[in-house]
Order: structure tokens, then C-alpha cells, then sequence
């Protein structure tokens, strides 16, 4: 379900973006046409990279899929599901990231290195936002997987409504860093010296292009059904919640490139201060949940 | 319906203590007076007509939008429109203010009681430690002059927390106390500013012979 | 019986002696061999019971006193693991030692050899001793055997003078324990057994701060880590593979058996342990960014790890201060977990780092670079050691890290308002420790294998022969077995901490279990993924064109390897955020800016410790300036000197006089 979604988020995405600055916009599969033309294309590679750079993009495709193995969709439960499977689930995708890291630093070229530096201290800057997060849903549902975290997430009391919503708004942002989306880092821009994901990745061709894209739509999408899933009540039969799952996903796609539109990218050095307020939003969604469990009687 | 107040209270706060131009404090010091007024609106809506239509001048007009209005007309007359280049950065007051949420969690914890409203209590701290950092770790006087507010704001949430009718008193006092402020940084302005246009508080230390 | 052994092994040892140089590698393999097989055979059958069990032996020496070695599963567990290190150790000692023998006189090599054979007896003493003064032996022989193996380069000042830096602060540390077994014992029976009936009486805290004092600064917490990041570079590397990977976790073995004699007073020990413990976690790995030597940082990342374990331990004292079964069994598991694993996975990396080291002669980051295609074997098993020491998944890391977060996640429901916000605070800096120490191994990995050579010494680098790699494989092998299939090594160790600590009915098991199962056959998805991506790629790409071209360098015509990007720009944004623990110290000739046909300027930066400029440099600099006033007293005449004494008796009779005595 969450690959079905993962195919035409990036197309939407794109679309919106286009929409709202006043152009057309490509179609919604343009996406998935330029990946199957990348795969048709042969491999160039530089002299100077070893091992680590071929087997990479594998690596972060392989770990992305997995994670997606850990993610429930709706109220049923994920294929792979046991207790603190989120903490897998990060240090899972850290391990892809930890693969495309090396592989920057492997082509020897300072770009690439620089990009890898940002890339490495905003990921450790918001990895903790992410396990705050879950820790603080841990903590007010009482269950410890992915699944039975969102089957269990009711909205008790005024308390836990506005966590949710700023649990979602928190969500959100933390799959816009992690993406390397604006404000952290803008899509398009191919100036060498202010990419910070795309510059990682500027020395792959072909195949290995086509399947880093995959990984970076399935994160996306990924992010999405972590988003969708606090969305979707529980009770409703499996077909309906599917089709909620899937407009869920698509109006995830919509709002991304609704806020990427209206954003303009941060001043680079100013990324580690935005990234920390998330960290501060998170601390603040856990003393609302603190507050609400141990209320006195008013 | 109040916690979301709050929350949006407690989000200015970080944004305030990260924040760097002198617009956006302005900007944030309205809508926190926007957000206290619409909390007294919930809190105190079985008072005495007179006390509520008080209430509602103090907020609103004063804090909402006086008080912004008056430090637009400030800032539009001096050339400085950021914090100076050698306050501590945005990413330190912000851990600095994290930590003041996590110590404030500790204190409202301690004073637990029948008579307060947890949750204004906590803010309210918060409010109160985001104003002392914004004084101590900015050398500009605007900036001491929206820490001043901050903990202006932070002493009208307590007396929320607290649940009673605030006096008469105590809501003038907190009156004189922003018509001063703004006084003074007028006179900052006006005599001081022509002479030292940097508005740094430590040449003030100058004056002292 | 016993005494056949001991001679035996006494009598190899003294072989080496005899030997020429080349062969004392193989003769010294006799006695360690001898010492591995009986501790082992001793051991396993204390960690694999079910039980708790003590196995006493006693071998009657001359007089009325017997030698007690008692093992228990705590001891059987750190004799375990010390055994595996010293193996693998020997096994690269051969290699790291290579390049050397010609260089030291033979005499220096047996000594060398000894005090290795030394090191790893006084080891397996320590873990076997609990009454106080054998302890206190086997620790200093513990001390004077690495201080020798440290000191084995003694032709470098430097590193003499951070050998016995590190002989002094064991002293302190022996002194330490000292007057802690002093004070919790009476006449007869000082040591370990004796401290449970001492903290039903007394209060427990302050005699436990005395022995982490002692125990710390064996382990290398913070602020008793400053011998650590001197000591191990300076040692040759398989040295400081063993004293990193073992002879550190001897502090953390005196801690856990202090725990184990602790009745009421869990909370305040745990407390403490857990925020020092997660101090020396951030506080190292911030270190350890910064630095620009490949040894220096893989200690300070020592430190980081014994945060990692005292985290742990911190962890499992609060589950006990709270009666709960949960936290205690997977804080202290976690913790013991990790020391396996830390001993696994740094010595791999400090032996490939010596590796490194031998064949490019620097140990400077920023002047290595591209030796992955000189190095592939030594790439591998560095690459190996980095994804485990940052907590990857499928590796054995992962496994001691997911043990501590399951713990503190199975309990943030029911812990209570303070309780709720530790945990918190503790899930908070776990992740930060793991995602900085992905920053840090990105940087040590990709700067030093990866890109091109950015010094001549690292073009002609050279890997040493495969049979060398024998060590290196055994612990590669033992980090996928315990990544891959965590239950076989959990599941004692869980059985066996229960055992130990907790002195309620074992806890249900299976569903701890069960969750490892799930991560192995996650684990195993996740390989069965990438090889059928690859393979995926392979075929995709098999019908294509396949080019070479150079690195895309933005149009530049003549990249040259400096244009890298460099260790210390990596390390320059977390230095930058972090500067209030870290600095990094620039010294440079600037280019004055009148001046027209510029001078040869320079450049040299070099990171200082804040904890120890602080603690350990003001404070001496400080009182050598005192001292220095009244250095004029030593005038070096032998008739002053005399005179000293006189003036003294004189004072002393005029005060007996004047009845002020």
C-alpha cells in the first residue's frame, strides 16, 4: 500500500509546486517515465570510487524497504511489528544514510563532501525529534510497536488532540528534513555549493540514479503513512480504510508541495537553529502528555 | 480549548528566543497580547461586567495593540534592525530555553496544588525564564525592552494560574510598569539615541561619571 | 594439579627469553594458550548455568593462607570476554609487531611478551578475586604489565611521558580502592564480601562514590578520563586494542560488583551513574569529532562507550530502585551486552587502524585518504567495526543499544512524573550519542579510506599479508553471530543477570526473547534486500555501456587531491555547536594586509580538551608556579641541606620547652 502511494507522491508533489507558481506542471507519472529511462541508460563511474560507491544505492534501497516492512497501514499491522520497532526503524534508516555518506565521501570530490557534512549533522539533529516523538506516544498509549502505538491513539481529552495535531504538524517537518526538502534544503537547486542531498548524489548515473530515486520516494511516502496512520479511526472495515489511507497520502502529497511553495530555504547556518526548535517542539508535546497523565482534578 | 492557547503561547516563546530581527519580536509581543486576551476571555468569563471590560482594555488594547504599535513607530526611526552580531546565538538561548521548560516542568511539579491551574503555571514559567534569558544574553536595549514585556506577560498568566480575579492593583501596577518601559526606551531613543547610535547597553556604562 | 599448571605455564613463559627475536611470537602462544583454555574451561559452565552459582577453588600456599578464586557468572561473563580479546590480540600481535622487532633489543621484545602474558593473568585474577588485598595485587600487576606494554616506543618522549601519566593516575585509583576496602571492612575480612554487611549498616552512597572514584578511573569516566586519549595512541595498536577493549571493562566489572552488594540505596546510585554515564557519552563523542589523530579518536570513542555501558548500568539500578524487573534485567543485560560488544568491535577497529598507521606512518586523519584501494581487507574489517560501534543494524551494536531504548521504552508508561522525564531524558541522549558517532565514523572512514591520497606515504601504502588477518576474521565473525543471531548470546546473559541481581522469582523471558528473534529475521531481510538490489542493478545495467570518467568537479580542469574535502572542515560544523565543550585551538602566521609579496605563512590547529585544560592542566600549572617560590630552598649544597634538619630539631626542642608541644 505504502509503495502503491510511494509511486505517484513524487508526481503530485512536482505538480503542486508547478500549480502554485503559475505553470502547468509535468504530468503526475513524469516521475516514474524519467526513472524508466534511467534504468535503460548505461553507468559511468569515477576512477577514483571503490566498492562502497557501487553498492550504495542497494544499500539505502534495501534499508528503506525494510523500514517500510515495520510501518502499519491504517489498523492493520505491519508485516514486521515487535516491541520499540521504532528504534529499528530509525537506526535502519540511519544505516542508508550512514551508506550514501560514505559514497559522497567516496568520490573524492569536495562538493560531495560538503554535502555529506550537512547532510550528517542534520540527520543527527533530528533523529531525536523522531524518538522524543514516539517515546512520548510510547509513553501516553502504553505500547511500544508501531502498530499498536496508532491503533491505540485516541484522542482521550483536549490534551492529547492538540499532542496529535502538533504530533502531526512535528511529523511532517521531520519528513521534510529528512527528505531534504526546503526549508532545509531545496530540491532544485543545483548550485554546487548549497545542495545537501542532491550534491550526494551527483556523481551517480543510470540504474544507480533510478534506484536512489525509488529509495527517496518510498522514504517520502513512508513518512506519509507514519502521518496518515494517527489520521485513520479504527473501527471502519479494511477496504474503506484503505481508500482513506490512500487520500490521506495524496493530500500529504499536496500539503508538501503547497508548503515547499510558499517557503523560502533558511540561511544554511541557520538550519542547525531550525532543526533544534523542532527538538523543542517535541520536549513541548511531551509536557503536554506528561501534564495530561498526571492532571490533579481541575 | 485553552491548551491551544497555550501551546500556541509556548510556540511564540521559542520563536522569540530564537528569533533575531527586531520586526519579528514586535510581531510576536502582538500575538502573544492577541493570545492572553482570548485566554482572559475563557478564564474569567463569570467576573463582574467592570472587571472584564478592564480586562479587555488592558489586553487588547495595551498589549495587543499599543504597545506593538508604539515600537514599530520606535523601530521606524532608528537604522537598527537586528540583534547585535555578538549576542549568543540563536541555537544556545534556544537549549537555554529548553532547559528552562525542563526546570519549569520540576517547579510546577513542586507547587502543586488545589488553587493552580497546572498548565498556566508551566507556561507561565516558561514565559518568565524565556524573558530573563532574552535580558541576559542580549546586549541591545529592544531586546531588553521585549524580555520586559515577556515577563509582563509571564506575571499575567500567573495570576490566571492562580485563578482568582486579579486586583485592581496588581493590573495597574502591571500597566505603569509597560507605560515606563516604553517611556524609557522613547528617551533611549530620542536624547540617548542621537549620541550613540548602536543602542548597546554597555555604553550606558559610560554615562555613569 | 594446580601447582603442574602454574609451573608449566611459569616455565614457557621463561622460555620466551631464551628465544630469538623472530620466534617469540609462537613460543608465547604456549603459556596464553595454557592460561585461555582452563579459565574458559572454568568459566562457561558458571555463565551457562541456570543457576547462581559460586565455583570455589582453593590452592593451599605455603603457611596457613590459601589463594580463593571464586567464579560466579558476573566474573565467568568478564572472563569470557577477556579470553576472546586476548586471542585475537595475539593472533595480530604478530603483525603489529613485525616492523618493529628490529628496531628494540630482544630483551625488550620478552618483556614486552611477559608483560602481555602478565596483563591477561592479572586479568583473569582480578575477575576471580574478592577479598581485598589478591584484588589489590592483581590490579596493580594489572597496572605495571600495561604500563610496560604501553611504554614499548620508549624512544619517543612523548610517549614516556604519557606512560607514566598513566602509572600515576592507576596509583591514584589503587589508592583509591584502598581506602574504600579500608573503610568498609573490619580486621580480617577486607573485600568484596564483606561490603553487604557493611550497607546494612551504613549509608551506601558515599562509599559507592569512593569506588566508582577508584573503578572510573580505570573505566575512563568522565572526569577521570584523562589518561585514556594519551595513553592509546602512544601504545603500538594491538596494545591498545586489548587495554580498550578488556583491560577498561575491569573499572566496570568493580562497579557491577559493588551493585551487586547494594541493598536500599538503588535510586541515588542510578541516578548518579546514569547522568555521569551520559555525560561521558556526549562529552566523548564530542572529543572525539574533533580530533585529528586516527587513534586519539578512537578513544575518546572508548569513552563514549563506557558512557554507553554506564548508561546501562544506571538504567538497571533504577529498575531495581523501583521494583522493576523489566528495566533492572535489560539495563544491566544492555550494559553487559555492550561490554562484549565494545571489546569486539574496538579492537577490530583499533587493528586495522594499526594497520593504517604502520603502513602509511601517520596517525593524522587529514593525510590518509584512498587507501580502500590499497587496503581493501583492513577497509573491510574498518568499515565492519564503524557500522557496529554507531549502533547499526544488522550488527552487534545495534543488538546492546536496542536492549538499553526497549527497557526504557517498556517502562515510560507506568515510571511515574520524575520518572517519565528521566527516561526521556535518557532516550534523548542515547540518540544523540548514536547519531554523533555516525558523524564521527563517517568522517574517520571516509576521510581516511575513501577519495584519493593526500600524502605520498599513503600512495605507497601496503597491506600485510592475509594470514595475518586470522584475529581480525574471529572477531568479525563473533559481531555477525551476535548481530544475526542475538538470542544464542542474550539469553545466558539475560539468565545469567537475573541470577546475579535480582533476588525475585526470573522474570518471563520469552517475550524479551521473542523481540530479538524478530530483529534477526529483519536483519536477515535486510541482507536478502541488498544482495537482490545488487543483483537487480547488475542485471539492469549488464547490457549497458559502462564508462569512465573523472569526478564531476563542477568544469574545473585539474582537480588535485587536496581539493578534498579534509577531516577538520567535516568535523567544522559540530565543533562550531558544540563549542562551549570543544575547541580547537588554531595557531597561524596571518598574511598581514599590507603586504604585497606575501611571506610562506603556516597554519596548525590542534583540539583542547576543556574537562581536562580545567581540571588537570590549570590546576598543575598553578601549583607549579607555587611551588616555583619556594623552589629557592633547594640550593643543592650539602651544607644547607644540613642545616635544614638542625633549624627543625632546634624548633622542636625551644616548642617541648616552651610546653607547646
Amino acid at each position: 500500500m505504502t509503495l502503491v502511494s510511494a509511486l505517484i507522491i513524487p508526481g503530485i508533489i512536482i505538480r503542486t509546486k508547478s500549480l502554485c507558481s503559475g505553470r502547468k506542471g509535468p504530468a503526475l507519472f513524469q516521475p516514474l517515465f524519467d526513472a524508466g529511462v534511467l534504468l535503460r541508460k548505461g553507468v559511468v563511474l569515477s576512477p577514483v570510487t571503490t566498492l562502497v560507491f557501487r553498492i550504495a544505492p542497494s544499500v539505502s534501497l534495501a534499508s528503506v524497504l525494510t523500514a517500510v516492512l515495520l510501518v502499519p497501514m491504517g489498523r492493520q499491522d505491519a508485516l514486521l511489528s515487535f516491541s520499540a520497532d521504532f528504534v529499528y526503524f530509525t537506526y535502519i534508516l540511519a544505516l542508508g544514510r550512514f551508506f550514501m555518506i560514505l559514497a559522497a565521501l567516496d568520490t573524492g570530490s569536495s562538493f560531495e563532501g560538503m554535502g555529506a557534512n550537512r547532510e550528517a549533522l542534520y540527520s543527527l539533529l533530528v533523529e531525536p525529534v523522531f524518538l522524543l516523538l514516539l517515546g512520548t506516544y510510547a509513553m501516553f498509549t502504553g505500547y511500544t510497536s508501531f502498530s499498536e502505538i496508532f491503533s491505540h491513539f485516541y484522542f482521550s481529552n483536549n490534551y492529547a488532540f492538540i499532542a496529535g495535531i502538533l504530533g502531526f504538524y512535528l511529523l511532517i517537518q521531520i519528513a521534510m528534513v529528512e527528505n531534504s526538502r526546503l526549508p532545509v534544503d531545496d530540491p532544485k537547486t543545483h548550485l554546487e555549493l548549497t545542495m545537501v542531498h542532491e550534491v550526494m548524489i551527483l556523481d551517480y548515473s543510470g540504474p544507480d540514479l533510478a534506484i536512489i530515486h525509488f529509495s527517496t520516494w518510498i522514504k517520502f511516502a513512508l513518512y506519509g503513512a507514519l502521518v496518515s496512520n494517527s489520521l485513520v479511526p479504527s473501527g471502519w472495515p479494511v477496504a474503506l480504510q484503505t481508500g482513506l489511507f490512500l487520500l490521506l497520502q495524496l493530500s500529504f502529497g499536496i500539503i508538501i508541495g503547497l508548503l515547499e511553495s510558499f517557503r523560502a530555504r533558511n540561511k544554511m547556518t541557520k538550519n542547525p537553529q531550525f532543526i533544534l526548535t523542532l527538538t523543542a517542539i517535541a520536549l513541548l508535546v511531551f509536557t503536554i502528555m506528561l501534564l495530561s497523565s498526571y492532571m490533579s482534578s481541575k | 480549548m485553552e491548551i491551544i492557547l497555550l501551546v500556541v503561547f509556548a510556540f511564540s516563546l521559542f520563536y522569540l528566543s530564537m528569533a533575531e530581527r527586531f520586526r519579528t519580536y514586535t510581531a510576536l509581543i502582538a500575538l502573544q497580547g492577541l493570545l492572553l486576551f482570548g485566554l482572559a476571555c475563557f478564564r474569567l468569563r463569570e467576573m463582574n461586567v467592570a472587571n472584564l471590560v478592564f480586562l479587555v482594555t488592558e489586553t487588547l488594547l495595551f498589549k495587543a495593540i499599543a504597545v506593538p504599535f508604539l515600537m514599530y513607530r520606535i523601530l521606524n526611526r532608528i537604522q537598527v534592525n537586528r540583534v547585535h552580531p555578538d549576542a549568543l546565538p540563536g541555537f544556545y538561548a534556544l537549549l537555554l530555553t529548553m532547559a528552562g521548560l525542563l526546570l519549569s516542568i520540576f517547579i510546577t511539579r513542586r507547587l502543586d496544588g488545589q488553587l493552580i491551574e497546572r498548565t498556566f503555571m508551566l507556561i507561565a514559567m516558561l514565559a518568565l525564564f524565556t524573558g530573563v534569558i532574552l535580558i541576559i544574553t542580549h546586549r541591545r536595549i529592544f531586546s531588553h525592552l521585549v524580555g520586559f514585556l515577556v515577563i509582563e506577560n509571564a506575571v499575567f498568566l500567573f495570576s490566571l494560574a492562580v485563578g482568582m480575579d486579579a486586583p485592581y492593583l496588581v493590573n495597574i501596577g502591571v500597566l505603569l510598569d509597560i507605560v515606563v518601559s516604553i517611556l524609557i526606551l522613547g528617551l533611549f531613543m530620542g536624547r540617548i539615541g542621537t549620541r550613540y547610535s548602536d543602542m548597546e547597553t554597555d555604553n550606558l556604562a559610560d554615562l555613569k561619571h | 594439579m594446580e601447582f603442574l599448571f602454574i609451573g608449566f605455564f611459569i616455565l614457557s613463559s621463561a622460555l620466551i627469553l631464551a628465544v630469538p627475536a623472530g620466534r617469540k611470537h609462537l613460543i608465547s602462544g604456549i603459556p596464553l594458550l595454557v592460561l585461555l583454555v582452563i579459565s574458559s574451561w572454568v568459566a562457561m559452565p558458571a555463565v551457562f548455568s541456570e543457576e547462581s552459582s559460586r565455583f570455589l577453588f582453593r590452592i593451599p600456599l605455603t603457611g596457613m593462607k590459601t589463594v580463593v578464586f571464586s567464579i560466579d557468572a558476573l566474573s565467568g561473563f568478564f572472563i569470557l570476554t577477556v579470553n576472546f580479546n586476548a586471542l585475537t590480540t595475539y593472533l595480530f600481535a604478530g603483525t603489529s609487531l613485525a616492523g618493529h622487532l628490529n628496531h628494540h633489543r630482544p630483551i625488550w621484545i620478552s618483556v614486552h611478551y611477559l608483560s602481555f602474558l602478565l596483563l591477561h593473568a592479572s586479568m583473569l585474577l582480578v575477575c576471580t578475586q574478592q577479598s581485598a588485598f589478591p584484588f589489590l595485587l592483581s590490579w596493580e600487576l594489572m597496572t605495571l604489565s600495561s604500563f610496560l606494554l604501553v611504554i614499548f616506543d620508549h624512544t619517543s618522549r612523548t610517549n614516556l611521558k604519557t606512560g607514566i601519566n598513566y602509572l600515576v593516575q592507576m596509583h591514584l585509583s589503587m589508592f583509591l580502592l584502598l581506602m574504600a576496602f579500608l573503610v568498609s571492612g573490619e580486621k580480617g575480612s577486607y573485600g568484596f564480601d564483606s561490603l553487604p554487611a557493611f550497607f546494612a549498616t551504613h549509608r551506601e552512597f558515599p562509599l559507592f562514590l569512593l569506588f566508582f572514584a577508584g573503578f572510573g578511573i580505570k573505566a575512563g569516566m568522565i572526569p577521570f578520563h584523562t589518561w585514556l586519549p594519551d595513553a592509546h595512541p602512544s601504545a603500538p595498536s594491538h596494545v591498545s586494542g586489548f587495554m580498550s577493549g578488556v583491560m577498561i571493562k575491569m573499572g566496570i566489572y568493580g562497579i557491577f560488583r559493588v551493585i551487586s552488594a547494594v541493598q536500599h540505596d538503588f535510586l541515588t546510585i542510578g541516578i548518579f551513574v546514569l547522568v555521569i554515564s551520559l555525560a561521558t557519552g556526549i562529552y566523548g563523542v564530542l572529543q572525539a569529532i574533533v580530533q585529528h589523530d586516527l587513534k586519539k579518536l578512537l578513544a575518546y570513542h572508548s569513552i563514549e562507550n563506557i558512557g554507553i555501558i554506564g548508561t546501562g548500568i544506571g538504567l538497571g539500578s533504577i529498575g531495581l530502585a523501583t521494583h522493576n524487573k523489566d528495566l533492572a534485567l535489560l539495563g544491566f543485560a544492555g550494559g553487559l551486552l555492550h561490554v562484549l560488544n565494545h571489546s569486539l568491535f574496538k579492537s577490530l577497529l583499533f587493528f586495522a587502524a594499526g594497520n593504517v598507521c604502520n603502513a602509511t606512518r601517520t596517525r593524522i586523519i587529514d593525510r590518509m585518504g584512498g587507501l580502500a584501494k590499497k587496503m581493501p581487507f583492513t577497509a573491510f574489517f574498518f568499515l565492519l567495526g564503524s557500522l557496529s560501534i554507531c549502533g547499526l543494524p544488522p550488527f552487534n551494536g545495534f543488538i546492546s543499544e536496542y536492549l538499553l531504548y526497549l527497557g526504557m521504552i517498556l517502562n515510560i508508561h507506568q515510571a511515574g512524573f520524575y520518572g517519565s522525564i528521566g527516561l526521556i531524558m535518557a532516550i534523548l541522549g542515547l540518540t544523540l550519542i548514536g547519531g554523533l558517532a555516525v558523524f564521527c565514523f563517517t568522517k574517520a572512514f571516509g576521510i581516511a579510506f575513501l577519495g584519493t591520497a593526500r600524502s605520498d606515504a599513503c600512495k605507497l601504502a601496503v597491506e600485510p599479508p592475509p594470514p595475518s588477518f586470522t584475529g581480525l576474521m574471529l572477531i568479525t565473525a563473533m559481531i555477525i553471530a551476535i548481530g544475526f543471531a542475538p538470542v544464542v548470546f542474550v539469553k545466558p546473559l539475560l539468565s545469567a543477570v537475573n541470577a546475579t541481581f535480582i533476588p525475585v522469582a526470573p522474570a518471563t523471558l520469552t517475550p524479551l526473547l521473542q523481540n530479538l528473534g524478530m530483529i534477526s529475521l529483519s536483519g536477515g531481510i535486510f541482507v536478502l534486500l541488498v544482495v537482490g538490489i545488487f543483483l537487480l542493478r547488475r542485471l539492469f545495467s549488464a547490457p549497458r555501456t559502462k564508462s569512465v570518467a573523472p569526478t564531476w568537479a563542477c568544469g574545473f580542469h585539474a582537480p588535485s587531491a587536496r581539493m578534498q574535502y579534509t577531516a577538520t572542515s567535516y568535523a567544522d560544523n559540530v565543533a562550531g555547536l558544540s563549542g562551549a565543550l570543544v575547541s580547537l585551538n588554531k595557531e597561524m602566521k596571518q598574511i598581514s594586509p599590507g603586504e604585497i609579496f606575501p611571506e610562506p605563512a603556516n597554519f596548525t590547529s590542534h583540539p583542547v580538551e576543556k574537562l581536562e585544560e580545567w581540571l588537570v592542566n590549570r590546576p598543575f600549572t598553578a601549583l607549579r608556579r607555587l611551588l616555583r617560590r619556594i623552589a629557592f630552598l633547594q640550593t643543592g649544597q650539602i651544607r644547607h641541606y644540613i642545616l635544614y634538619p638542625f633549624l627543625f630539631l632546634l624548633l622542636i626542642f625551644f616548642l617541648t620547652l616552651l610546653n607547646l608541644l
